[in-house]
């Protein structure tokens, strides 16, 4: 079995690589393209952090081979900040203290931007269930449902929106 | 996990991927969107030397409405068949049995509905890892001569536990089969072979193409239990379909009955079906005896091979029948003005 150069659009940026055919995306992006942020978890497509965009869409990558992603747009958790320039849902999380120990965030990231795409104002039960793929172990999902629900909706009773409303500015 | 090595094919047109499952035959495999084929891989329950992929396929992705029938390209995927209006309107049991498959956000764009049909039977004596596996000895589906689900079993147990052929197999849909020089359409319900080693009578050399629904003015609901909402297999469910009488709006001219996710394949229940018949959209007692009936029927087939206890599922059955059936019937009655 040999390897074989294909060209990935990885955050914009085009990519080549040396894959197996049995390589999936999430190995690429982890062991040949040093972009970490996705994790693998449970490596069957139950846990969710392994999530990335492919054409904008929130699909797993340990479960996408590394040859079926090419000829799309990929965008991993390292693409969600501009330079040092957080997102607005990344900023959320740190204010709300959505992230414990971490593992699941890169995912819980990606399906989040995904939705706030389609709906930048979600009631809490939309984000449930668009989150619902994505299993937080330190169970801190209220923080993290409440990081989305303010994004870009911050709210006055709120006091971690208070603090560091970079939306509000 | 690591995959197994494998050669990967990406024909760009149906007629070369028919053409090169002629030749590999059972040597390969169809990968559509892979949240079904990839797992079993990655666990090492299968090998295949060859993986065809039908992501440059796109002949294969429409859903529409021909000659009172809705037509879907088996390689439509889940999220396309949920935004559709026709389903939703006209089918709506594949509608609500779509929106529970994996998780909405993920499998969804990926998973295709030719996929969700021939996912595979499954077993959680089965259904594990390679080292879990390798300190017992092989159970049927893998190969050797023991059921763990059922003792001194002669045959494979493992449960079909897929959505989409439960709602389908209601909605009386049929299915075409490509195949290098022809295609044939047969019935979904002919579609199993009871043998869970290999469930679906599909050729190696053939292709889930298309899935034909008859619209027949007839209103059909899904239910499912699961343990949790998302990611989950159903532990049973049931699509049932009923079509009101053209002449008496209020009767019930054909019933359909599918129970799912309780044996080797989804159940049409012909006997509780046609019980159904001329009877009254509004006879909720028709309806319990239905279901109970149905509960009966089906338990005879349940193996304690999908997690819960067998009794808790053989009970539920009724009860996924009994709201399927009031579900619809609400659907089926004439609005009053």
């Amino acid at each position: 079995m040999e390897k074989i150069l294909i060209t990935l659009n990885i955050n914009d940026k085009p990519c080549e690589v040396m894959v197996y055919p049995n390589d999936t995306l999430l190995e690429v992006l982890r062991d040949e393209l040093d972009l970490t942020g996705s994790k693998e978890s449970c490596g069957e497509g139950v846990c969710g952090s392994c999530t990335v965009h492919m054409d904008n869409k929130p699909v797993r990558s340990c479960l996408t081979l590394a040859m079926e992603a090419t000829g799309t747009k990929i965008k991993t958790v390292e693409g969600l900040a501009s330079g040092d320039d957080l997102s607005d849902l990344q900023q959320s999380f740190i204010d709300h203290g959505a992230v414990q120990c971490g593992f699941c965030t890169p995912g819980m990231l990606m399906s989040a931007d995904a939705l706030l795409k389609d709906n930048p104002r979600p009631d809490e039960k939309t984000i449930r269930k668009a989150l619902a793929g994505n299993i937080c172990r330190c169970t801190g999902y209220a923080k993290i449902i409440e990081a989305v629900a303010h994004t870009d909706n911050p709210q006055d009773q709120c006091p971690d929106c208070k603090t560091g409303s970079k939306t509000k500015e | 996990m690591r995959l197994p090595r494998f050669e990967y094919l990406r024909p760009e047109t149906l007629g070369q991927a028919l053409s090169l499952l002629a030749v590999h035959k059972d040597d390969a495999k169809i990968l559509a969107g892979g949240t079904d084929l990839l797992v079993r891989m990655k666990k090492g329950l299968l090998k295949p030397k060859a993986l065809i992929s039908l992501k440059a396929l796109n002949e294969l992705s429409y859903i529409k409405k021909e000659d009172a029938c809705i037509k879907i390209g088996a390689g439509a995927s889940l999220a396309d068949i949920i935004a559709s209006d026709i389903i939703q309107k006209e089918a709506k049991a594949l509608f609500q049995a779509c929106g529970k498959v994996g998780a909405i956000t993920l499998q969804h764009y990926t998973g295709t509905i030719g996929g969700n049909i021939l996912q595979d039977n499954r077993c959680h004596h089965y259904n594990q890892s390679g080292l879990h596996r390798s300190g017992r000895q092989a159970c049927h589906k893998d190969g050797g001569k023991i059921c763990y689900a059922r003792d001194e079993a002669d045959r494979c147990n493992s449960t079909c536990q897929s959505d989409g052929a439960t709602a389908l197999m209601a909605l009386g849909a049929g299915i075409t089969l490509a195949r290098k020089g022809g295609e044939r359409t047969i019935d979904l319900a002919d579609f199993y072979t009871t043998d869970g080693i290999m469930p679906f009578a599909i050729e190696s050399h053939e292709l889930l193409k298309e899935i034909i629904i008859p619209v027949q003015g007839a209103k059909s609901a899904y239910t499912r239990l699961a343990y949790r909402s998302a990611i989950d297999y159903p532990i049973v469910c049931a699509g049932v379909l009923l079509k009101p009488s053209d002449t008496q709006k209020d009767k019930i001219d054909e019933a359909r009955i599918v129970v799912g996710a309780i044996a080797r394949s989804p159940l049409f229940l012909v006997r509780e079906s046609s019980s159904l018949k001329g009877k009254n959209l509004n006879d909720t007692d028709a309806f319990k005896k239905a279901a109970d009936s149905s509960m009966n029927s089906a338990s005879t087939f349940a193996v304690h091979n999908v997690g819960s206890t067998l009794k808790y599922r053989c009970d539920m059955v009724s009860e996924m029948v009994f709201q399927a059936l009031k579900k619809s019937a609400r659907a089926a009655l004439p609005t009053k003005e």
